[in-house]
């Protein structure tokens, strides 16, 4: 979903009334369960959930859990996208090899990535690569994806210019196929992000790999209800952080790309 | 049928305030072709837009069929010149004409009849199953003004409707918008920047001055009914009062009142 | 006629081919986790057709149903809302992203607490995640309806029900597909989810119950079925999506062409 960029001036009352939007349900939550509109003890009042937040922070086993989310996150996110960039260009460029492996990825792709779950579990138990496992196989055909819209968007005569001057394989891909795919790659990278997240968080969650999930896990089998929105408040902010910073970068690598691109509606 | 009275209107905002048009006063007869020529940026579009109801004046009066315009009124149509963004892209031909009669709950037998002979009309009986964009640019326009056309409306507004299309296309068209008023006699106001066009095209060339605007001149163009690419434009007369409406605009581009 | 033998070539090709070699490289394994294929078929067709169909496997779709149809529902219904009013949307916008960075499994337990662990729990865990991309993505095609088709609707007095449906509704189609295609993975994966987290029935808890039981067979066939389930919604969302949005394919087919 993209942003227009807005003007200076004109874009401070719609900050204003997001920020007070924010506020406003604050406050909304925070009085809902003090008057009784819902049960307490199922949803603490903001006040709580933010002061248990603040004890959270002073807890090293709620750093060590974040350290583990964000190392697991990052690992499976790094090979996705790495394996995801190298098939999508292979796959884009060489003859032939789009068409035959094209049913074989739609297949793939719609596997629910939770369906691997009990195969994690049984083969890694409840070690990192169990979640690695979901998050790299979920992360990689978004990468896939969009990868290979942007090798295929390449401009058709500059391709045959390049095919005239008789360019090799690998000159092909370093001056006419990356320069175009650069900016899918980039989008890719922000979606398979946000996927890696979900599953990760979902590993921790279900699977019981080290981490903010697990934390959410414990503290719900637990009964502890306040840390429990009080971790999942991190993870919302997490979540919105990386989207806010993959964003950002996003713009950056674009702002001097000359490529006008339409960002591929990929599923999930 | 329509009387613009002392139509004036100011656009405020970022700290600007822009008079776009300044006093205007016409009325358009019951069935004339009454053209609006003028220099860039005097309002012509604003003009258009205040009598369709779609943008509320600062100060003045219009009417339409004797009564106050406050919002779009009923029993009138306007054509854009972004036709390809007025046309409903998922809707066939013949559903995008039919969609304002179905709006205004006509039955559907006589919906039918007249989608058919407004795309008659206009040339496209066989295209009804088509969709816009499989259409070329003259041809969604003819769609446009076909559903126009079926709307039955006892005004018509065209907002330079034939900028955007090639020549040839535009004479095509030019020559089609006669024969549709002649044949449904319909009130017609039509906006443009072609000279020429204007002064082919109607029985009056409304001149306007540059912001804030207000009516320079209105000429009656005595041109015969039945008129020709060809021979009108070649005609004497034509080369005269489009001179004439030439020298006007100039003027007007300079601020400065001309000879009348 | 070559035409159609090539195509069905390309598509069939491959995964015939994985399907042959897995077949063959897996006939006489003995790896517990990894059992032969032809043994994973058995299974598939012992486990699975009778009555857990009925008592397991079809209430979980069902479930996944009215889950995602009301996502839809509720999505769509206040994205229109929202995306009409610009002030409405400038206010809700921070918090409505905030709420859909929350990786929607994470819902599980919070819903848990609020509406037990009964199918009211599962269906509620799926419109809490499955509800966002709808929204938002209906708020975005809302909000870009063209202007000068806005103007035409107004000059024809095309107002009110009839705006809606012929004007903003089939003018975000295309992004409230969008939504829709994200939502119909989110509610499969939150579907799944709820029944492995906390459930006495459903194919997530079955596929869960065969792995803690070490019923490798047993297992391999549960995710073999998760699987199929997957493409086979995603194969009719496709079918589905093409027939309503014919006229937007056909549209960007014709302004990808060259002039």
């Amino acid at each position: 979903m993209s942003q227009p960029v807005r003007a200076g001036r004109v874009g401070q009352v719609p900050a204003l009334l997001g920020a007070a939007g924010l506020v406003a349900v604050a406050v909304a939550l925070e009085l809902a369960p003090r008057l009784g509109l819902v049960p307490a003890e199922f949803m603490p009042p903001t006040s709580t959930i933010l002061a248990e937040l603040a004890r959270q922070l002073q807890r090293p086993e709620f750093w060590v859990a974040l350290r583990d989310t964000l190392v697991t996150w990052g690992i499976g996110l790094g090979i996705a996208v790495a394996a995801g960039t190298v098939a999508g260009v292979v796959i884009g460029t060489v003859p032939g090899l789009r068409a035959a492996t094209s049913s074989t990825i739609e297949f793939l792709r719609p596997i629910p990535s939770v369906a691997l779950i009990p195969l994690a579990v049984l083969l890694y138990g409840a070690r990192i690569q169990s979640t690695l496992m979901l998050v790299i196989y979920a992360s990689f055909w978004q990468m896939l994806v969009q990868v290979l819209h942007g090798v295929v968007d390449v401009d058709p005569v500059a391709r045959d210019t390049a095919r005239s001057y008789r360019l090799g394989l690998f000159a092909r891909i370093r001056y006419l196929v990356w320069p175009t795919a650069l900016p899918y790659v980039v989008t890719g990278v922000r979606l398979a992000a946000t996927v890696a997240l979900i599953l990760t968080i979902t590993g921790e969650l279900i699977i019981g790999t080290p981490g903010l999930g697990k934390e959410i896990a414990v503290a719900s089998e637990s009964n502890a209800v306040p840390p429990m929105y009080a971790l999942v408040l991190v993870t919302g902010l997490l979540g919105v952080t990386a989207n806010l910073a993959f964003r950002a970068a996003e713009r950056r690598v674009l702002a001097w790309h000359p490529a006008i691109r339409v960002e591929a509606a990929a599923a999930l | 049928m329509l009387a613009v009275r002392g139509l004036r209107k100011v656009y405020e905002g970022h700290g600007r305030r822009v008079e776009a048009i300044g006093d205007l006063t016409f009325t358009v007869g019951a069935g004339e072709f009454a053209c609006v020529v003028g220099p860039s940026g005097c309002g012509k579009t604003t003009l258009l837009r205040c009598v369709a109801g779609l943008l509320p004046p600062t100060a003045g009066q219009i009417e339409v069929d004797g009564r106050p315009v406050s919002g779009p009124p009923r029993g009138l149509a306007l054509v854009f010149q972004e036709y390809g963004r007025s046309l409903f892209p998922w809707l066939r031909v013949r559903d995008n004409v039919e969609l304002p009669l179905r709006s205004a709950r006509v039955p559907r037998g006589r919906r039918r009849d007249l989608v058919s002979e407004a795309l008659a009309s206009v040339g496209l009986g066989d295209v009804h199953h088509a969709y816009p964009w499989q259409l070329s640019g003259g041809m969604q326009q003819r769609v446009a003004i076909a559903r126009a056309v079926a709307y039955q409306p006892r005004v018509l507004l065209m907002d330079e409707p034939f900028a955007a299309v090639d020549a040839q296309t535009r004479a095509d068209l030019e020559d089609l918008i006669r024969s549709v008023w002649q044949r449904f006699g319909v009130t017609l106001l039509f906006v443009t920047h072609d000279i020429d066009e204007a002064v082919y095209l109607g029985q009056r060339v409304i001149m306007l001055s540059a912001a804030p605007t207000h009516v320079a001149e209105d000429l009656p163009i005595d041109l015969p009914v039945e008129r020709d690419q060809l021979t009108t434009r070649a005609d004497a007369r034509f080369t005269e009062l489009r001179g004439h409406v030439y020298a006007q605009i100039q003027a007007a581009k300079r601020a400065e009142p001309s000879e009348v | 006629m070559s035409g159609a033998f090539r195509r069905a070539g390309l598509v069939l090709g491959l995964p015939v081919v994985l399907f042959v070699v897995w077949w063959f490289a897996s006939y006489d394994s003995k790896d517990f986790y990894r059992p032969p294929l032809h043994k994973i078929l058995e299974a598939f067709r012992d486990t699975w057709f009778g009555e857990r169909m009925v008592q397991d496997v079809l209430p979980s779709l069902i479930r996944l149903g009215i889950g995602y149809a009301a996502a839809l529902a509720v999505g769509v219904t206040l994205g229109v809302a929202i995306g009409s009013a610009r002030w409405l949307r400038a206010l809700l916008e921070p918090v409505l992203e905030f709420l859909r960075a929350i990786p929607p499994p994470v819902l599980v337990p919070i819903v848990i607490l609020l509406a037990g662990i009964e199918d009211r729990m599962k269906v509620i865990v799926i419109v809490s995640g499955a509800v966002w991309p709808v929204l938002l993505n209906t708020v975005e095609g809302v909000r870009a309806v063209d202007e000068v088709l806005a103007d035409t609707c107004r000059s024809y007095r095309i107002r009110g029900l009839a705006r809606l449906r012929h004007l903003v509704l089939r003018s975000a189609s295309p992004q409230i597909m969008t939504g829709a295609r994200q939502a119909l993975a989110i509610a499969i994966i939150l579907m799944v989810i709820s029944e492995m987290f906390a459930a006495n029935n459903g194919l997530g808890f079955l596929v869960v119950q065969f792995q803690r039981s070490f019923q490798v067979t047993e297992m391999w066939s549960g995710v073999l079925l998760l699987g199929l389930i997957g493409v086979a919604l995603s194969l009719a969302f496709r079918f589905v999506d093409r027939r309503v949005l014919r006229w937007y394919y056909g549209l960007r087919a014709v302004e990808r062409q060259p002039k």
